[in-house]
């Protein structure tokens, strides 16, 4: 988005354009070349930035212009994006209608349902743009918004999402783009600092007289061939790798698969379960949310007790478990099952894995 | 001359063959067997299109399938002279098999050209023809008539349906001239007369841009079959013109005539409206079920067609935004607003499709796929409307064309806003230029489509760049060399001048007057010794003139006067034809003249400068492209990241391809002679960038000369040239008759038996024995100072 402030303030004008005068105070461009034209969308009339200090700054004031008359609030007068106050209007129209009709194509049975969805909106812009029914459109408009208030939320979130991540996108592949650039850049550099040497050292060669001249040249050459050879397929390497990178990396937003179907809006995220799954299911009692016990009572709403956390429920729950701990335990038939296990021999080495893996260390001292 | 390669009998209308155009014939059959495609770089002067023809004539009528030809020239001129080879080629099978054989061969070019009607045919630009003859022609227009309204008809388009569809013109080649010719005296219009026999047709010879250009090549040749044998002579531009089909520049006139004609859209809709809604509401039906129409393509008065989109898309129901008439002029408008908008930017501007729709998106709720059938829905409305000036919606439509572009390709594009004209400009003149940078795009269907796609010219080194840059593989990939009796061209790289410094059109020292006296010195001495003309080339317009403003002042062009006259291309066509024209009668009497031109210009691609009308030519400098151009350096960035090609190879393979095309300029056939000159010290590294048959006519006892060396060896050469020399001369050597060619293949089996005996050991030699190997492999020995920053920086600051 780094160049759009300089786009969207796309209307550095210029002397020569059409209509350099105000219509309100009549001063021209001509005399004041920094002249701005504001306008309010509430009538898209144009007016000099003068005017509007002059006019609007001590509150609203109906518009200047003859037979307009609507009231005006200073704050809402902005320069004007496009050079047809018509299509200026259009636009914030259709912003208006964009941000409450935006169902997705995905959300349709077909091609031709859309179809006819985007026309349907179509019409009800058209109205409003021509003045057509404009009481009966609106009304309209505000009942699907107020039905569909949910959907268009969710709609809303979706695509500033997927504007996001073209966003990032397009700076992704700028900045690639940019490395590329200069790694090229380099890489001519290196090649001819490499040729430069290659003569250097030939020139002290012949200067130290090693050789007859032709050979001295033709090897240095060679070499710097070989060189400039080795370094170009490294090029081509990194690049390669750079490719693959980019390829099967998970920097997902960095590039783009085409072909893939939209992703659907992902489930709303499940609550974090620290137990994963696991659910302590009491077998021998039930724990109730309230016991009667009147020396309970105390703790249960003295504010000096439970500010620092104690929780009569905790307590209670602790007490109840520690009660029926173990009911469900069969020391002799552990005891029968440990020593069929010692029996066989086989399961030995997991069960003393599993009793914290020293086992194995010891019988490795041992022997 | 009737001979077989292999099983395939061919009848050659010469008495006598060249080696090489042998060994063409052997390599485009060996390509059409394949079924693949070729690069082929043939000398110029060596009968290139006769063997073409010839070869792929008799490939046609002897296999059971008749592949039709589709051979692409460049100008008119060469199509012209192409369809006068193939008449005389089968006049020659006629006499030969004694009989007229069913064969049809048909030129095509624009209805300016072929027009007969009286007033039609007078306009001047070919927009304007095009238009009246649409309205006079359209398919309401007819209804209409047919109503028993008083409409404006072509009678000579008429005519045509009175005919029997599938023969409008008998039997046999027409020329342009022969079509003109019959056309007017049966009274039907030869431009229809080519178009709607072309599915009937064996061989159609047309432009480039019948197959290049998408909006064309839709309506044009569409129906041509699978099996084609599709050729591209002269292709050493090709990727020029593949790119320029697809690039459009807006200005702001162009869209503030847009706009009118969206305007004048919105008021011919309400219009209809009130008086016949019927036909709306039926083009509304029709576009809600998503039918197209199947012979709405066909028509041949389309207004305009898709631009390369894909088939998938075009199965695709318009959008419902965009359906009704209303919404689509007003979805036109707020696109053409949004343009003009965004031209009051003061800054360069260049980014991708896909962050322009964005910002198109977010302004003013745009989406893509509406832009998408922009060219689409605008056609069919047109169509609905029925209206006749057409031509007041060229901007429109170049707009909706830019529109489907910039919404169908994410990569290969760049929109470039250039608000001042130059780095000096005050008054902004912006202009967007939507660029194309990948020349593959638009050939990418006809490589696609066609089975065979044969690439060739005289100067189309070096070959691989070619299948590299647009996209495609060859079965054949050759470069013929010159067979000659004699040496009949001297190609001298001269890299100092008379007082033994470098001479370069560098950028560094291309004004120091030392360089600028040594060229002077040197077109001096060749004026001097060459009989008849000199052709001169400039790598720019700017360069030329301020070297010859130089010139002036230290008074070679007095001297030059001495001896021959002194012409200059200028930008201006009208003005350039003149100059040839009495550069043209100079040679013919007198001393002959000088023509000085550009190596970009019209003169170095279309006009061939034989005998002794270019006996010597001067190439003054590297012709290097401008490389500050902000398209170009887009263009550079895309080759190297797409296609791996560098800056510096790409820009050195461009200099030098036009610099063979101005060499090739003067040698025109086997009887010609001249001497071709690179005047620059960087020629020096770039000879293994020629042409093959340039490189080795070039000796190395001819190369890095000063300009006295290079006046002696001129002077001797022009001496040996003197002798007489005779037709028997050349005879075994450097054109064959039918002995010397049968020996030659009995040589070609006998090597090949040997070679098998050998067990194959040596590489396979299929072809003829003037195949040398190709000298001097290391080309990256640049010891010297070639500094690629002056490579880079060589631009004339335009
Ligand atoms: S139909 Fe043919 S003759 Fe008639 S106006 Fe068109 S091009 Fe000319
Ligand atoms: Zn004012
Ligand atoms: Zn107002």
């Amino acid at each position: 988005m780094s160049r759009a402030p300089a786009r969207n303030g796309a209307a550095p004008r210029r002397p020569g354009d059409e209509d350099d005068i105000c219509p309100v105070c009549k001063s021209s461009r001509y005399l004041n070349p920094s002249m701005r034209f504001l306008v309010n969308p509430e009538c898209y009339h144009k007016m000099c930035e003068s005017c509007v200090d002059r006019i609007f700054s001590h509150g609203p004031a109906p518009c200047p212009v003859a037979g307009c008359a609507r009231t005006l609030r200073k704050a809402r007068f902005r320069r004007q994006t496009f050079e047809d106050l018509h299509i200026e209007r259009e636009v914030d129209i259709r912003r208006r209608v964009a941000g409450v009709f935006n169902k997705r194509e995905e959300e349709f049975e077909s091609l031709r349902d859309w179809n006819n969805y985007l026309e349907e909106v179509e019409n009800l812009t058209w109205n409003l743009l021509q003045g057509v029914d404009v009481k009966e459109t609106e009304k309209k408009l505000d009942a699907y918004k107020r039905q569909n208030e949910q959907e268009i939320k969710q709609n809303a979130a979706i695509e500033s999402q997927e504007n996001a991540n073209t966003e990032a996108q397009f700076a992704a592949q700028r900045e690639q783009a940019r490395l590329r650039r200069e790694a090229a850049r380099n890489e001519e550099l290196d090649e001819r600092r490499e040729k430069e040497e290659g003569r250097r050292e030939m020139v002290d060669m012949m200067a130290r007289g090693d050789g007859d001249a032709d050979t001295i040249a033709r090897e240095t050459q060679k070499v710097v061939l070989k060189k400039s050879t080795a370094r170009r397929t490294a090029a081509e390497r990194s690049r390669q790798q750079a490719a693959a990178k980019v390829d099967n990396g998970a920097a997902a937003p960095l590039f783009s698969i085409q072909g893939l179907k939209r992703v659907v809006q992902p489930a709303p995220e499940k609550e974090y379960d620290p137990f994963g799954g696991y659910v302590i299911k009491h077998e021998y009692y039930y724990l109730r949310d309230h016991y009667e016990h009147s020396w309970l009572d105390n703790a249960r709403s003295d504010a000096q007790i439970t500010a620092g956390g104690y929780d009569v429920r905790e307590y209670c729950a602790r007490a109840m478990m520690e009660a029926f701990g173990g009911l469900g335990v069969f020391v002799e038939d552990e005891i029968r099952e440990r020593e069929e296990m010692a029996d066989k021999g086989v399961g030995t080495a997991s069960a003393a894995a599993a009793g914290g893996g020293g086992g194995e260390g010891v019988d490795g001292d041992v022997l | 001359m009737k001979f077989n390669i292999e099983d395939l009998p061919v009848l050659f209308p010469y008495p006598r063959i060249y080696p090489e155009q042998y060994a063409y014939m052997c390599d485009l059959k060996r390509t059409l067997d394949a079924g693949g495609h070729c690069v082929l770089e043939m000398p110029s002067g060596t009968g290139k299109t006769v063997s073409l023809l010839s070869l792929i004539v008799a490939y046609q009528q002897y296999y059971p399938e008749h592949r039709k030809l589709i051979y692409c020239s460049r100008t008119m001129s060469e199509i012209e002279k192409a369809l006068a080879e193939l008449k005389a080629l089968m006049k020659y099978r006629a006499d030969q098999l004694g009989e007229e054989e069913e064969f049809r061969g048909l030129g095509l070019t624009s209805r300016k050209n072929l027009c007969l009607h009286p007033s039609v045919k007078k306009e001047k630009s070919g927009a304007i023809v095009d238009a009246r003859c649409r309205s006079l022609t359209a398919g309401f227009v007819k209804e209409k008539k047919e109503r028993g309204e008083d409409v404006d008809v072509c009678v000579y388009h008429d005519n045509l349906d009175l005919l029997e569809p599938h023969n409008l013109v008998p039997n046999g080649v027409f020329t342009f001239d022969g079509i003109l010719k019959y056309g007017e005296k049966h009274k039907q219009c030869p431009y229809f007369t080519a178009r709607r026999m072309m599915p009937f047709c064996n061989v159609i010879i047309y432009s480039y841009h019948y197959l290049l250009d998408p909006k064309i090549a839709e309506r044009v040749s569409k129906e041509l079959s699978k099996d084609c044998i599709v050729v591209f002579d002269e292709a050493h531009n090709i990727d020029n013109v593949c790119i320029e089909s697809l690039s459009i520049d807006l200005t702001e006139d162009s869209l503030r005539k847009a706009t009118r004609g969206a305007n004048n859209l919105e008021r011919k809709i309400t219009e209809m409206r009130s008086s016949d809604a019927e036909k709306l509401q039926n083009e509304y039906a029709k576009l809600v079920e998503g039918l197209r129409d199947a012979d709405e393509a066909r028509e041949e008065d389309a207004f305009m067609a898709n631009p390369a989109l894909p088939d998938d898309l075009l199965q695709e129901a318009v959008p419902g935004n965009i359906r009704r008439a209303e919404h689509f002029v007003a979805f036109l408008k707020r696109f053409v607003e949004y343009l003009k908008t965004r031209m009051k930017v003061l800054h360069v501007i260049s980014e991708t499709p896909p962050s322009f729709l964005q910002h198109l998106k977010d302004l003013t709720f745009i989406e893509k796929k509406p832009l998408r059938f922009c060219a689409e829905r605008l056609t069919s409305l047109v169509r609905t409307l029925e209206l006749t000036n057409i031509e007041d919606y060229q901007p429109l439509q170049e707009v909706a064309t830019f529109a489907t572009l910039a919404a169908t390709y994410d990569k290969g594009f760049l929109l470039i806003l250039e608000p001042y004209e130059s780095d000096t400009a005050t008054v902004p003149n912006p202009i967007l230029h939507f660029t194309c940078l990948d020349a593959a795009i638009a050939i990418k269907p006809v490589f696609d489509r066609f089975s065979s796609v044969i690439i060739t010219s005289g100067t189309i080194s070096p070959l691989e760049m070619y299948p590299k840059m647009l996209g495609f593989t060859t079965v054949v990939q050759e470069s013929y060399s010159m067979t000659l009796a004699r040496r009949s061209f001297l190609p001298m790289i001269v890299t100092r001048g008379s007082d033994q410094s470098a001479i370069s059109s560098g950028f560094q020292i291309r004004n120091e007057p030392g360089v600028v006296r040594n060229y002077g010195t040197l077109l001096l001495e060749f004026s001097k010794l060459t009989p008849d003309g000199v052709v001169v080339f400039f790598p720019s317009y700017l360069y030329m003139e301020s070297i010859i403003s130089m010139w002036q002042g230290m008074g070679t062009l007095d001297e030059i006067w001495k001896y021959k006259l002194i012409l200059v291309e200028t930008p201006d066509s009208q003005e350039t034809s003149l100059a040839l024209e009495t550069y043209r009668t100079a040679c013919c009497n007198g001393r002959g003249a000088i023509l000085l031109c550009v190596a970009r210009g019209k003169v170095s691609e279309g006009i061939d400068f034989d005998h002794h009308y270019g006996r010597t030519v001067l190439c003054i400098g590297v012709p290097f492209q401008y490389t500050e151009s902000r398209i170009l350096k887009a263009r550079l960035e895309f080759l190297r990241e797409t296609y791996r090609i560098r800056e510096n190879d790409f820009l050195s393979f461009d200099a030098m391809r036009h610099a063979a095309q101005c060499l090739g300029r003067v040698l025109r056939g086997k009887d010609d002679y001249g001497i071709m000159v690179l005047a620059d010290r960087r020629f020096q590294k770039k000879r293994t960038q020629l042409p093959k048959w340039i490189n080795q006519a070039l000796l190395d006892s001819d190369t890095s000369l000063s300009t006295d060396m290079a006046t002696a060896s001129a002077k001797k050469f022009l001496r040996t040239m003197a002798q007489p020399f005779s037709e028997r001369d050349q005879a075994g050597v450097s054109t064959w008759d039918l002995r010397d060619l049968e020996r030659h293949k009995e040589k070609m089996e006998e090597e090949k038996i040997r070679e098998l005996r050998n067990g194959g050991g040596k590489m396979e030699g299929d072809g003829v024995d003037g195949r040398f190997n190709v000298q001097n492999g290391v080309d990256g020995d640049d010891f010297e100072d070639e500094d690629m920053d002056a490579l880079m920086r060589d631009a004339d600051a335009e």
